[in-house]
């Protein structure tokens, strides 16, 4: 219904991206997180939005909707790079008021921390655009399987992690839902402190009760169609890797070391 | 099939939900399971697969015992199930992998699964699916991805527990035809509903009451039981409605609960020699109309309608210009995404949505739409699923703002963001489902958070919550310190209903006020509506798939297709598009319905332009009494 909401929910399309096995996928999103986190200065960032917009390219994924997976997010970037805006101080003072100091090296943590997270968020929405829900689950399964032996929920977590992707986009119209029947109410979060925590609790407790209503019939659902965890399952599309996922591993990897490589040699 | 014993079930262990059912559902039967709120029939139907386990009695599925643990998986493969919700039950987020879901519990081998699934979805009719997205699918098209889920376990039984309640028209008639499909290459169906035009299409009916067997047998034995069925907050089908008020009247046709069969009895009773002349004289009197029907040409018929209907919308503006609209639309459109780009794609992304109703990524929500609202009117809003009823809805006070184009409250542009917080001051929306924005500890303070939030006094909000309370029909006393929660669903949209009427708005705007009520609580909330608006002098704009509805309640009718302005009209000139109707999803008025059948079956003209069951009676009555004074009547009714 509302399309504006759409983090990393599944985009169909053919492309090398989607036909790779989840698990190289997966492996890759912790790549991209740990060659952003490798990356010391904007030079190593710059190389791994590189590798990323590639990414993008080949995933056949309009970039509208590239864009609108990643919009929900921002407050997430906003926040982080503000606090790190008045917090990390050094160098020339540029803007000094009342107790608010905003110092060069504030504005460098800022601009930083913020490429940062939008590089590993690009990559993680990425990895669940081009992954089904069912593919993630199993990927996660799988790669968390030799835990399993010593009584780690794998399945159960990969499970969670699938349902939970499908009922993002719900959640979120519900949530514009609620949200727009309480503003229709006169409802406003920004007026005081006691009606914000009104609002606020106008739109939590809908929505709680509407996920609990929805994993009631969620599991008598599963459980009309057999469901009884991992035990004996088989798999319409079983995982499989292929020369691709290689290709794709070294890729990943060599992004990785272009990342640490660039920034160490600055 | 299903043969059950004693079946009694309780989930507190106090108040027994079920108690004492004997039933034997034979193989190939398709059955209907009737009953109110809260009759039982949901806990029946998961006793039906194993979902619960009777407390007393026994429960056997194609002879294997319910409460055998060893059995659970074959009982569950044998017996497949689908829910309401839609949206609730799809496990996976591709059409494919959700239809696979069973046989991969089941540990059915690859290849296996691949034909399952392919022959699931070709039973269904969604061929050429199996990548889709489930979210981006319509309500009718997730209900056949379900029971593509369930035929994957290959079973015997099929059961449908309200699977049609949250459907329109169009997705609720194609539910129906699967069902019938699989019914008739041997498929046990059971089907619990509100609906009686489904349950008139069964082989049997079972009514429940109170977790008791009410009534069992055929459904023109059970369905014909008119005081039965009131008694147990149901309805008749329209059929046997309007068979028994026509008996009534004196005329001599069986009870009928099926369409078709009505409409050739009446047609029987009116083809006496007498009538027969006067149906000729009817149409030389006036044969261009006649020609439309006779004919049968659906083109000649649609444009006659749609030529009346703009010309009525004219003449509705011409009068409305002396009196100012409340609200206004101004060539309004609106996209969810960013503008200059939707323009540039319109062209390329039309193509795309034609192919399937509702396309998520569909580029504009809106598109040019002109409407007025006039002060005192009761307007219906109609369109198929995704036709963008919510989005124009969410304009009226703002919430959206129009991407292009202008909406007018009381004359003022509401992108002033001053304007916006006045119009919603006075435009009340109850948005779809509204019991589910219920959040407070009582429903005192629940209804008090609209007064409050616009700083009323203490003193004001115990005025308001007390006299919106008694609005909807709730006593304020009683109900002040109790929990919404704990009340039941009729009741709690009633709270949620008082909760925007404490606002005090003068248009009050309702999204799908009656969806997922029973029978009974359907019509008990649709006539509150109706009667505050002549009594409080309101404007209402009502927004509903329910063409029954609209014909009883509008004063006007505007319907949308794909986000644009379809028709808009008397209902009288709106349901005269027929068939173009059917086109975009949408049904016809039952008496509208009956009445072309009628005309089809050779009656005169005069039931061609009919759409109120009131009127369809004295014409029905009018063309069986064959004599003068009776061809006199109905050409008045066909003045009217």
């Amino acid at each position: 219904m509302n399309p504006s909401f759409s983090f990393g929910s599944y985009y169909p399309a053919e492309s090398v991206l989607h036909k790779l096995d989840p698990r190289t996928k997966l492996i890759a999103g912790a790549g991209v997180i740990a060659a952003a986190l490798l990356s010391a200065d904007f030079s190593g960032l710059a190389v791994a939005a590189g590798f990323i917009a590639f990414f993008y390219a080949i995933s056949r994924i309009p970039f509208g909707s590239c864009i609108r997976s990643l919009a929900p997010l921002l407050a997430i970037v906003v926040l982080a790079s503000m606090f790190n805006l008045f917090l990390v101080q050094g160098g020339e003072t540029l803007i000094q008021w009342w107790f608010i100091r905003i110092s060069e090296a504030g504005v460098y943590a800022c601009a930083f921390i913020a490429c940062r997270l939008l590089i590993m968020m690009a990559g993680m929405s990425l990895v669940t655009m081009t992954t089904t829900t069912m593919d993630l689950t199993e990927g996660f399964e799988r790669l968390l399987s030799p835990l399993a032996r010593i009584g780690f929920p794998a399945h159960e977590l990969g499970m969670i992690l699938g349902i939970a992707l499908r009922f993002m986009p719900q959640f979120a119209d519900e949530l514009v839902n609620v949200y727009r029947a309480q503003i229709s109410r006169g409802a406003r979060l920004a007026s005081s402190p006691a009606r914000g925590v009104r609002m606020l609790s106008s739109l939590a407790v809908p929505l709680f009760s509407s996920a609990l209503r929805r994993a009631e019939t969620l599991a008598a659902a599963m459980d009309a169609r057999c469901y009884h965890g991992s035990d004996g399952r088989t798999r319409l599309h079983p995982l499989a890797f292929t020369k691709r996922d290689a290709a794709a591993a070294i890729v990943v990897a060599a992004m990785i070391v272009a990342c640490a490589g660039v920034s160490s040699a600055l | 099939m299903i043969d059950c014993e004693h079946l009694g079930f309780s989930y507190d262990g106090e108040h027994f939900v079920l108690s004492d059912i004997g039933l034997y559902i034979g193989q190939g039967e398709f059955v209907c399971i009737l009953g109110g709120n809260g009759s039982g029939k949901s806990t029946f139907a998961k006793h039906m697969n194993a979902l619960l386990i009777a407390d007393e009695g026994t429960m056997r599925i194609d002879g294997m015992d319910a409460s055998d643990d060893e059995a659970l998986y074959a009982i569950r493969s044998t017996a497949g199930m689908v829910f309401q919700n839609p949206d609730d039950q799809l496990v996976a987020s591709i059409v494919e992998d959700d239809v696979a879901f069973g046989p991969e519990n089941l540990g059915v081998e690859t290849p296996e699964i691949a034909r399952r699934v392919r022959e699931a979805l070709a039973e269904v009719g969604l061929v050429g699916f199996e990548l889709h997205e489930t979210n981006a699918l319509s309500g009718g098209q997730k209900q056949r991805v379900a029971i593509a889920g369930a035929l994957a376990m290959e079973p015997k039984i099929l059961i449908l527990d309200e699977a049609s309640a949250m459907l329109d028209p169009r997705g609720r008639r194609g539910l129906m035809r699967v069902c019938k499909t699989l019914n008739a290459r041997g498929m046990t169906i059971v089907c619990i509903t509100h609906f009686m035009e489904e349950a008139a299409q069964a082989d049997r009916v079972i009514v429940l009451d109170r977790g008791r067997i009410a009534c069992d047998g055929t459904p023109d034995a059970v369905l014909t039981r008119t005081g039965m069925l009131a008694k147990l907050n149901l309805e008749t089908p329209f059929a046997c409605t309007l068979s028994q008020r026509l008996r009534d009247e004196g005329i001599d046709i069986p009870v009928c609960i099926r369409e078709d069969e009505l409409a050739r009895a009446i047609a029987d009773a009116a083809q006496c020699p007498a009538c027969e002349g006067r149906a000729d004289f009817a149409e030389d009197a006036c044969e261009e109309t006649a020609e439309a029907v006779h004919g049968s040409t659906e083109s000649a018929s649609a444009k006659r309608g749609g030529a009346s209907a703009e010309t009525d919308g004219g003449t509705q503006r011409s009068t409305g210009e002396n009196r100012m609209p409340v609200i206004s639309f101004e060539h309004v459109s609106h996209t969810y995404l960013d503008a200059s780009k939707a323009k540039k794609n319109r062209a390329s992304k039309r193509k795309k949505t034609a192919k399937w109703g509702n396309d998520p990524h569909a580029v504009w929500a809106l598109h040019d739409i002109d409407l007025a609202v006039y002060a005192g009117e009761f307007l219906g809003i109609a369109g198929h699923t995704g036709s963008g009823k919510s989005t124009l809805i969410a304009h009226m006070n703002g919430i959206l703002k129009p991407t292009s184009g202008r909406v007018l409250v009381d004359g003022r542009d509401i992108a002033d963001k001053k304007a916006a917080d006045e119009a919603r001051a006075h435009v009340g929306v109850v948005f779809q489902y509204p019991e589910r924005q219920l959040f407070a500890a009582t429903v005192y303070d629940d209804v008090a958070f609209g007064p409050r939030n616009i700083g009323l006094s203490e003193d004001e909000v115990e005025t308001r919550v007390a006299s919106s309370l008694s609005l909807v029909g709730l006593d304020c006393d009683e109900l002040r310190e109790s929990s919404p929660f704990e009340l039941s669903g009729g009741q709690q949209r009633r709270v949620a209903f008082a909760g925007v009427l404490a606002m005090e708005p003068r248009v009050l705007v309702l999204d799908e006020p009656a969806a997922g009520l029973d029978p009974a609580a359907r019509r008990e909330f649709l006539s509150l509506v109706s009667s505050l608006q002549k009594e409080t002098d309101m404007t209402v704009v009502m927004v509903s798939h329910s063409m029954d509805d609209l014909a009883a309640l509008c004063d006007r009718i505007v319907v949308l297709k794909e986000g644009a302005l379809f028709a808009e009209g008397t209902p009288r000139e709106v349901f005269a598009l027929g068939d173009k109707l059917d086109a975009v999803g949408l049904g016809l008025p039952a008496a509208r319905r009956m009445a072309l059948a009628l005309a089809a079956q050779g009656l005169p003209d005069v039931f061609s332009t009919l759409y109120s069951e009131d009127e369809l009676v004295a014409a029905i009555v009018s063309a069986c009494q064959c004599d003068a004074d009776g061809a006199q009547s109905a050409k008045e009714a066909s003045g009217r």
